[in-house]
């Protein structure tokens, strides 16, 4: 589903010169749940924005679902992102002058999707617990509430992979432990690839996989008996 | 498609969310549509106007205009016409003086003289008290215009003296159907009947008496049939029916309306600067919606498709604000307008001069943002995770494609204005109005360049001047320079159209004045300064003699006799088929002759010899080197005209050049005095004198001589002071609006930093800065900018008068720096104006409201 060769990503600012990721390499199967962890600035969140396509790769390959994405132009990328991907923000990253709803609709409206596109938003929303909170905008929600619009978003277009920027990280224990049960229900009942950037170890437990991040490389993939044995 | 609702949406979002900084964006296109509007919609209020009154304007179906009395011949072909069911009548005007007991000095006045009983055949001449003509004018009665009762110190029941005759004012005369096309009117109106006119000796054989013959067609005659009929009898003459005095006026129309919508354009794109400055500002706050938007799967085109309705609304309101401020623009027009024209375009704003600014505005507004929706692409969705990072060094190639998009951008928009002004200017040629486009947006790019220019260096040397002035600035100014630099201050922008307000404002007015004062500068010396119109043979002598009698008398007076008289032949070809490198030539005008003994001063011979002693039995003719060229006459020539009925023959002798700085009439043929006798002959005098005798000369003059107009040069110049002025004043209330579209795109730069300086006066505050303190803060920085702005407009506009000067007036510009030192005071009050306008709001935030709301 995933496969990550050789891949760094190097920033030259003019006066320094930063690498941020030294030669990864990594390929997650369709259906699993990854945790990748890591201390702060190991390169995680740069790694994630990578997979989905938000930044460039400096040199090295990412195949999703059978497709190398690095050379991609820009608006293929969109597409695909619309298409494939669900992306959920540590920050949330709502759009401020759209409403709950219309903020889930938002990317099912980009790719020209006609169906059942409004009922399933409603649905989602039903099912992050906020159906009461359709029609606000997203000043007027909490933190939580704010990151489970943005889970109900990532999940409208039905994404084959769901890329997770801490989700938790800004969210009180109550709060991660609900987004969290809204992860992994929707990674059982759909299938969905899960990769998901924490520092907590206590989410990272129930990941199938977890990849550990330092300097720009990876240190460690520790897999979970059952998952090996597969 | 489905996301056009949405994009709809969050565009309309966005905007009320900026509602305070979008505003002053839509008003600041509202200005520039407005006085595209109001110049478009009167013009075509107006012409709408005059093709409704076509016969109005004329005051007939068709008219003649004579030059001297008519024929017996010519009086018969009329006549002919009136048999066959069709009316004529005569209308005569004339340059007199008239005079009354209460006014010392007699007054220079146009006298109209009409039949009472049948002018005009369409519209109606408008008197106070309403009155109807026939019922106002006797042959005792006048009705003249109201400035005449001022100058002269007289009431309705007066009486005033024309031509030496005495007649009583019995109306005031506020409307006459035909004045816009009998020219603009030179001095007050005296109205009489032809009954009256009789009873004066204004007119007599061979003196100027243009005189129109106008014509009520009956259906029965068709009018093409009779124009031609007419042009036959009257080959001098200028024969036109109401629909060709129509087409001239509007043409002179057409011709105003494109360069006042020129200086409307201005206004427009000052404006549209303005959208791009805020939309560019407005797209970097809205950075992480983008990146977001990208992130979940938009394309770049979807992003841009909210912009690009943004912009739209922004445009569309601005344009329908801007209709709404046009139609006040096309009511103040008529009232601008009065004192020359008596135009009454009271027709409300018509769907198409409306729908014309909208489009302008909108198109204006879109090329503009152009670049800003542009760089939308450039946006990474990346740009969530790090902030401002320039990814890497910016390699050539992208480098490269990034200037390529910059000046694809730039092309399209000076190909867009160029085919906006293309468009407005309109017109039957199209080759003229490209040329007249092209030259105006060049000229408007180059000084838009240069106003940039002039303001990044400025802003540069001013950051230089204050890091290294050894002088201890106040921390106010310091402060207040400071703020020029803040992120978004767009310093640059509003320097560039504040700037390009001020140079076109400023032009008009350095060049106006100039011409003004080029004018009245007064005429140099040796050049005559009073004329005497309609001397006839046996007040000549008399005339001289009071002449040499005046005081501040300064030169000889000069009597120049003149014969009217049409061109026969040339060595022998008659006219009609007379050709000049093989095109045939029609100079069967009338030609005014002249006679002296000796060669007039200001003349020098280029080809042959003055006469010393005339041969008796031979004539001999001098012609100018103009006639000559355009004539293609030579030393020798046999010239023949034709002078009341009596055939007049002379050969080229000399050809002559005139200095125009000395003589001002044009004398093209000076013939031997003897040629000329026994013909009536009016003598024109020109006499240089001191100006404060002239008024004496005037009221000398009128004692003895009541039918000689004495024209002072000084009066004259008023008059055309008086019509450049007004000209001078429409442009410059026009040019006006680009100041206003300028201050507006500042109040929008303000209102749009208004966070920052929120913020920041609510830390001054927190640190026990008074109100006054950041006052004057702020103060500096609007101040600062509108002097700089005033400064570079000015130094623009002196260049651009310079250049307008040389080429147009062929003048040199004059500098006078008062007029500058005022533009750039102004300047800088209308830009504190209104940055205040738009933060006073600011001054009034509590410090804890803001700092809770953090
Ligand atoms: N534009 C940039 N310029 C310079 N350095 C950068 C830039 N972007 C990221 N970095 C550096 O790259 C490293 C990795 O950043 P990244 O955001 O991927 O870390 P992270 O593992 O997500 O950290 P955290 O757990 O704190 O979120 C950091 O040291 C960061 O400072
Ligand atoms: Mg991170």
């Amino acid at each position: 589903m995933i496969d990550v060769r050789g891949l760094t990503k190097v920033i030259d600012t003019g006066t320094h010169r930063v690498d941020i990721l030294k030669g990864i390499d990594f390929s997650v199967p369709k259906g699993q749940f990854v945790a990748i962890m890591g201390s702060s600035g190991s390169g995680k969140s740069t790694l994630l924005g990578l997979v989905a396509g938000l930044d460039s790769a400096s040199s090295g390959e990412i195949w999703l679902d059978g497709e190398e994405i690095t050379k991609l132009p820009e608006d293929k990328l969109a597409v695909l992102r619309g298409r494939k991907i669900g992306f959920v923000f540590q920050s949330y990253q709502l759009i401020p002058t759209l409403t709950a709803e219309e903020n889930v609709l938002l990317p099912y409206e980009l790719v020209g999707g006609n169906g059942d596109g409004p009922a399933r938003a409603k649905q989602l929303l039903d099912e992050v617990g906020l159906s009461d909170r359709r029609d606000h905008y997203p000043v007027q929600l909490s933190g939580g509430e704010q990151q489970r619009v943005a889970l109900a978003r990532a999940f409208m277009v039905r994404p084959a992979i769901l890329l997770a920027d801490e989700p938790t990280g800004n969210l009180d224990s109550a709060n991660g432990r609900h987004v969290l049960d809204l992860l992994l229900s929707l990674n059982a009942q759909q299938g969905t690839t899960l990769v998901l950037v924490t520092h907590d170890q206590q989410l990272a437990s129930h990941a199938a996989r977890i990849i550990t991040l330092q300097d720009g490389r990876v240190i460690e993939d520790w897999m979970k008996r059952e998952d090996v044995m597969k | 498609m489905k996301f056009n609702r949405t994009a709809l949406k969050i565009a309309w979002r966005e905007s009320r969310a900026s509602a305070g900084k979008f505003l002053f964006v839509i008003f600041a296109v509202a200005v520039g549509v407005g006085s595209l509007t109001g110049v478009r919609g009167f013009s075509q209020a107006l012409a709408t106007m005059l093709l409704r009154e076509a016969r109005t304007l004329m005051a007939a179906d068709v008219s003649v205009r004579l030059l001297a009395v008519p024929t017996p011949e010519q009086l018969k072909v009329v006549a002919s016409f009136d048999q066959r069911g069709a009316q004529s009548t005569r209308v005569t005007e004339t340059l007199s003086m008239v005079s009354s007991r209460n006014a010392e000095n007699p007054a220079f006045v146009s006298v109209k003289a009409v039949d009472p009983a049948v002018y005009p055949f369409y519209g109606a001449v408008k008197f106070d008290p309403p009155a109807s003509l026939a019922a106002t004018l006797t042959g005792e009665t006048t009705a003249v215009s109201g400035d005449l009762l001022i100058r002269l110190k007289v009431g309705i029941g007066d009486s005033i003296r024309v031509g030496g005759v005495d007649f009583k004012i019995a109306a005031i005369v506020t409307g006459e159907p035909d004045r816009l096309i009998s020219g603009p009117a030179v001095g007050p109106r005296v109205l009489l009947s032809r009954e009256g006119l009789a009873r004066t000796e204004l007119i007599r054989l061979g003196s100027r008496a243009p005189q129109r013959i106008l014509l009520k067609v009956p259906a029965s005659i068709p009018l093409p049939q009779m124009v031609e009929e007419l042009k036959k009898s009257f080959p001098d003459d200028q024969v036109s029916d109401y629909k060709q005095a129509n087409q001239n006026v509007t043409r002179s129309l057409d011709f105003a309306t494109s360069f006042l919508s020129l200086i409307s354009l201005i206004a427009l794109i000052v404006g549209g600067v303005g959208v791009a400055t805020a939309m560019h500002a407005h797209l970097k706050q809205k950075m992480d919606s983008i990146a977001i938007m990208k992130s979940i799967g938009a394309r770049s085109s979807q992003v841009v498709r909210i912009y690009v309705i943004q912009t739209l609304m922004l445009g569309l309101a601005g344009g329908i604000l801007g209709v709404v401020i046009g139609s006040g623009v096309q009511h103040l027009f008529p009232a601008i307008l009065q004192k020359y024209f008596q135009v009454k375009a009271d027709i409300p704003l018509l769907p198409a001069s409306a729908l014309q600014g909208i489009v302008a505005g909108l198109l204006t507004t879109l090329l503009f943002t152009l670049p800003p929706l542009l760089s939308i692409q450039k946006i990474k969705p990346g740009v969530i995770f790090r902030r401002d990072m320039p990814d890497a060094k910016t390699g050539w190639r992208e480098r490269l494609r990034d200037g390529r998009g910059a000046a694809l951008s730039g092309l399209l928009i000076v190909v867009g204005l160029g085919a906006l002004a293309v468009w407005l200017i309109g017109g039957a040629s199209r080759e003229e109005a490209l040329r007249i486009g092209s030259i105006f947006t060049g000229g408007l790019l180059a000084s838009l360049l240069l106003l940039a220019g002039a303001a990044w260096i400025l802003l540069r040397l001013l950051r230089l001047f204050v890091a290294v002035t050894p002088w201890k600035l106040p921390s106010t100014l310091r402060h207040g320079i400071a703020n020029l630099y803040r992120p978004g201050s767009q310093a640059e922008s509003i320097l560039t159209s504040l700037g390009i307000g001020v140079m076109f404002t400023l032009t008009v007015y350095l060049v106006q004045h100039s011409m003004l004062s080029e004018i009245t500068a007064g005429a140099p010396p040796g050049m005559s300064n009073v004329f005497l119109l309609d001397i006839t043979e046996e007040q000549r002598p008399r005339i001289a003699e009071m002449l040499s009698k005046q005081p501040g008398l300064e030169k000889t007076p000069e009597l120049l006799a003149t014969v009217s008289s049409r061109m026969v032949s040339i060595d022998g070809v008659p006219m009609e088929n007379y050709q000049v490198n093989g095109k045939p030539r029609r100079f069967a005008g009338r030609r005014i002759l002249t006679s002296a003994d000796a060669l007039p001063v200001g003349m020098t011979i280029t080809q042959g010899t003055w006469w010393k002693h005339p041969k008796a039995g031979e004539d001999w003719v001098s012609v100018s080197d103009w006639i000559a060229r355009a004539l293609n006459l030579h030393i020798g020539s046999k010239i023949e005209w034709l002078a009341f009925g009596k055939p007049l023959r002379a050969t080229v002798t000399s050809i002559h050049r005139i200095d125009p700085h000395r003589i001002s009439s044009r004398i093209d043929f000076i013939l031997t005095p003897q040629a000329l006798q026994g013909l009536p002959t009016v003598y024109y005098g020109a006499v240089r004198m001191k100006p404060d005798s002239v008024a004496a000369l005037q009221r000398t003059a009128y004692e003895q001589f009541p039918t000689v107009t004495v024209l002072n040069m000084a009066d004259i110049i008023e008059r055309v002071q008086e019509v450049v002025n007004q000209v001078a004043f429409v442009i410059r209330f026009i040019s006006l609006f680009a100041i206003l579209a300028g201050a507006t795109i500042l109040a929008s730069s303000v209102a749009g930093t208004r966070f920052r300086r929120v913020r920041e006066v609510v830390i001054f505050k927190t640190l026990g800065a008074t109100r006054g303190r950041i006052v004057k803060i702020f103060s500096a920085e609007f101040l600062i900018l509108g002097t700089v702005a005033g400064l570079m407009g000015s130094l623009l506009a002196i260049a651009f008068s310079m250049v307008v000067m040389k080429q147009l007036i062929k003048v040199d510009y004059r500098f006078s720096p008062l007029p500058i030192l005022i533009a750039i005071a102004l300047t800088a009050l209308i830009a504190a104006a209104a940055g205040w306008l738009a933060s006073f709001r600011i001054l009034g935030q509590k410090p804890l409201e803001v700092l809770r709301g953090e």
